[in-house]
C-alpha cells in the first residue's frame, strides 16, 4: 500500500466570497451534497473527516472535526483536523491516504470549510509572538515577508516588474475563473502592482493574499474502490512530502532557503518525477516572493535565478510552465483553508477547467506553506505530485 | 521619495513573557542583553528557549552577556500596524544580526528612512517599560566602522 493506491475522485468548491452570506456549515453541507452527488457514494460509505485547522471560525475550537461529523450526521472510523497551517489542506490528502493504507477508514471526505471573514472566533496562539514581535508593531504575514523580501533584495535583487508579472497572470487567471472572489475579478497591470499602496514595504498591497470565504472538499479513497464504484476520472496523488522547522537546529539562517528544497525532492522522487518534467504548477501563494522562493527551491531554476525565471518564462495557462491557473489565492481570495491551489489542481487534471484548460495534463505539483517562524520565512513547505488515472 | 520614520517610544506596551525566557527580561532592568547560549554547540541561540535549539537539552543552556553591536540583516518598514501602533506608521522594524551570530528583531529609532540599509551597524536603544524592564531597540551605531 502507498500513497498511489488511492485517488481523489472528486472535488467540489462553493465560489469565493468576500463575506459569506451563509453559514460555515451550510457551506460545508453543499460541499458534501455535491460530492455525493458527483460520486454516487451514500453518506454511510464516507467513514472518514479530514478537516484542515486553518480556519478563523472554527479553530478556537478543540473539537471542530467532531462537532462537524455530528453536523453533517456522519459516522466516521478517522476524525482529523490537519494543522500545518496553509499545507493543511494538501496535508489533509495524504494524511487521508495513509489512513486508508493502515486500513482506518476507506472512503475520507477532506473538508475545506472557513467563514473567517463572516465569523471570525478568535485565536489564542502560543508562540514567541508575544514577547519577541507584538512588542515591536510587526504586522503577522506581510512584516515578516516585508523582512523576508528586503533580504531577498539584498542577496539576489528583487525585480518588481517580475512580481508584477506573477501578480497580472494570476489575475488573468481569476478573471477566467468564475469561482473566483467577484472583487478581484478585475484586470490588473504591472503598473497598478508597481503603485499599489505599501503595506509593510516593500510588501506593496497586490502583494498580498485578501482573506475571503468559501469551502471546497475532496474525496479520497483507495483506487481499489474506485474502481469497484465505477469512478474511472480521478486523479492519484503519486508523491508527496513535508517540512516543518526547516534548518530549525541552527541559529542564523539563508531566509531565501525553504524546507521545499526537502519536500518538493521527496514528493517528486516518489513521483518519480524530475522538476523539468513538471507540466503545470500550483504554488502556494501568501506573497508574490514566495512564489519566487519556492520556484528556486524546488529548482525550477538555480538559487538567485528566480526572478529571471519569472521574466522568461510564460506561466499563463497556455504557456510553457502553467501557473496557479485559477488566479491563485492573490487573485481568487484566500478562502477555503487555502485549498484553492489544490482544487484547481485536480479540476485541471481532470480537464474541467474550460476555458483556462491547461494542454498538458499528464501532471502536475502543487504546494503548501505554513505558518511564519521568528525572523525566518516560514514553519512548514509541503508538495504534492499528482498525475491522473490511466 | 523620501519617508520620515517615525518612532513608537509612545506605544504602550503590556508584555507577557515566558518563564524559561526570564533571564533576559530580567536583565534588561540594567539595560543589559543576555543571550542564551549552548555550552556543546557553543554557539548562542535567540529567541529564547527551553532547550538548546542545537542539542535539544535544557542543561546545555547559560546566559551570556553581549555587546549588542550588530548589523541589519533586514527591514520592513510599517505603513500599517497593528491597533496599538496605529498612528505611528510609518515606523521601520529591524532583523539585527548580532556580532554573537543570532538575528534579533526590534523597531529602529533615531534613524531617518536614507540612513536605513541593509548591513547598516547598529547598537541597542533602551526604551522604558512601566514594569522595571526595557524593552531592547535599535539605532545608528555612529561610532562603528
Amino acid at each position: 500500500m502507498s500513497l498511489r493506491d488511492n485517488a481523489i475522485v472528486a472535488y467540489s468548491e462553493t465560489k469565493v466570497m468576500k463575506k459569506s452570506d451563509r453559514d460555515v456549515w451550510v457551506l460545508a453541507g453543499e460541499i458534501l451534497e455535491s460530492l455525493l452527488d458527483k460520486t454516487g457514494f451514500e453518506k454511510k460509505e464516507i467513514d472518514a473527516l479530514v478537516m484542515s485547522g486553518l480556519t478563523g471560525t472554527g479553530g478556537a475550537s478543540m473539537f471542530w472535526a467532531q462537532s462537524t461529523c455530528d453536523m453533517l450526521g456522519l459516522e466516521v472510523g478517522f476524525c482529523e483536523q490537519v494543522h500545518t497551517g496553509g499545507c493543511s489542506a494538501i496535508g489533509a490528502v495524504a494524511r487521508a491516504a495513509a489512513a486508508i493504507d493502515a486500513g482506518m477508514c476507506e472512503v475520507a471526505l477532506c473538508l475545506f470549510a472557513d467563514t473567517h471573514v463572516r465569523e471570525h472566533n478568535g485565536r489564542n496562539d502560543r508562540n514567541y509572538r508575544r514577547d519577541w514581535t507584538e512588542p515591536y508593531g510587526l504586522l503577522g504575514p506581510p512584516g515578516a515577508f516585508g523582512l523576508l523580501q528586503r533580504r531577498y533584495d539584498a542577496k539576489y535583487g528583487v525585480d518588481l516588474r517580475a512580481l508584477g508579472k506573477l501578480a497580472v497572470t494570476q489575475r488573468n487567471h481569476a478573471i477566467m475563473n468564475e469561482n473566483a472572489c467577484e472583487e478581484l475579478r478585475v484586470p490588473i497591470t504591472v503598473e497598478d502592482y508597481l503603485n499599489s499602496r505599501m503595506i509593510a514595504d516593500p510588501i506593496r498591497l497586490l502583494d498580498c493574499v485578501m482573506l475571503a470565504d468559501g469551502a471546497a472538499g475532496v474525496i479520497v479513497t483507495s483506487r481499489k474502490r474506485a474502481k469497484e464504484k465505477g469512478l474511472t476520472k480521478c486523479v492519484i496523488p503519486m508523491g508527496y512530502a513535508e517540512r516543518t522547522n526547516f534548518l530549525g537546529g541552527e541559529n542564523l539562517v539563508d531566509v531565501t532557503r525553504s524546507g521545499h528544497e526537502i519536500a518538493g525532492k521527496k514528493a517528486l522522487a516518489a513521483a518519480g518525477l524530475n522538476i523539468k518534467d513538471v507540466r503545470s504548477f500550483h504554488p502556494y501563494d501568501d506573497f508574490l516572493i514566495a512564489i519566487v522562493i519556492q520556484f528556486e527551491a524546488l529548482g525550477f531554476c538555480k538559487p538567485g535565478d528566480g526572478m529571471a525565471f519569472v521574466r522568461d518564462t510564460d506561466l499563463s495557462y497556455k504557456g510553457t510552465l502553467p501557473m496557479n491557473t485559477g488566479g491563485g489565492q492573490i487573485s481568487a481570495g484566500q478562502a477555503a483553508c487555502s485549498s484553492h491551489n489544490l482544487i484547481e489542481t485536480v479540476r485541471q487534471l481532470m480537464g474541467e477547467a474550460g476555458q483556462r484548460q491547461v494542454k498538458d495534463t499528464a501532471n502536475a505539483l502543487v504546494t503548501g506553506i505554513g505558518w511564519i517562524n521568528y525572523g525566518r520565512n516560514w514553519g512548514s513547505s509541503a508538495a504534492l505530485a499528482l498525475v491522473p488515472n490511466q | 521619495m523620501a519617508i520620515t520614520l517615525n518612532d513608537t517610544l509612545g506605544v504602550k506596551r503590556d508584555i507577557k513573557h515566558y518563564d524559561f525566557g526570564m533571564p533576559f527580561w530580567e536583565a534588561t532592568k540594567q539595560k543589559k542583553l543576555v543571550i542564551q547560549y549552548c555550552k556543546t554547540a557553543k554557539k548562542y541561540q535567540h529567541f529564547p528557549r527551553p532547550v538548546s535549539i542545537f542539542t535539544g537539552r535544557r542543561r546545555d543552556i547559560e546566559w551570556r552577556e553581549v555587546s549588542g553591536k550588530g548589523t541589519v540583516f533586514s527591514f520592513t518598514i510599517a505603513h500599517r500596524g497593528p491597533p496599538a501602533f496605529q498612528g505611528a506608521e510609518p515606523y521601520a522594524i529591524a532583523s539585527v544580526t548580532l556580532d554573537v551570530g543570532v538575528n534579533v528583531i526590534a523597531d529602529v529609532v533615531n534613524c531617518t528612512a536614507e540612513e536605513l540599509k541593509v548591513g547598516m551597524k547598529v547598537k541597542p536603544y533602551w526604551l522604558p517599560l512601566a514594569n522595571g524592564e526595557h524593552l531592547l531597540m535599535w539605532q545608528p551605531d555612529k561610532d562603528a566602522v
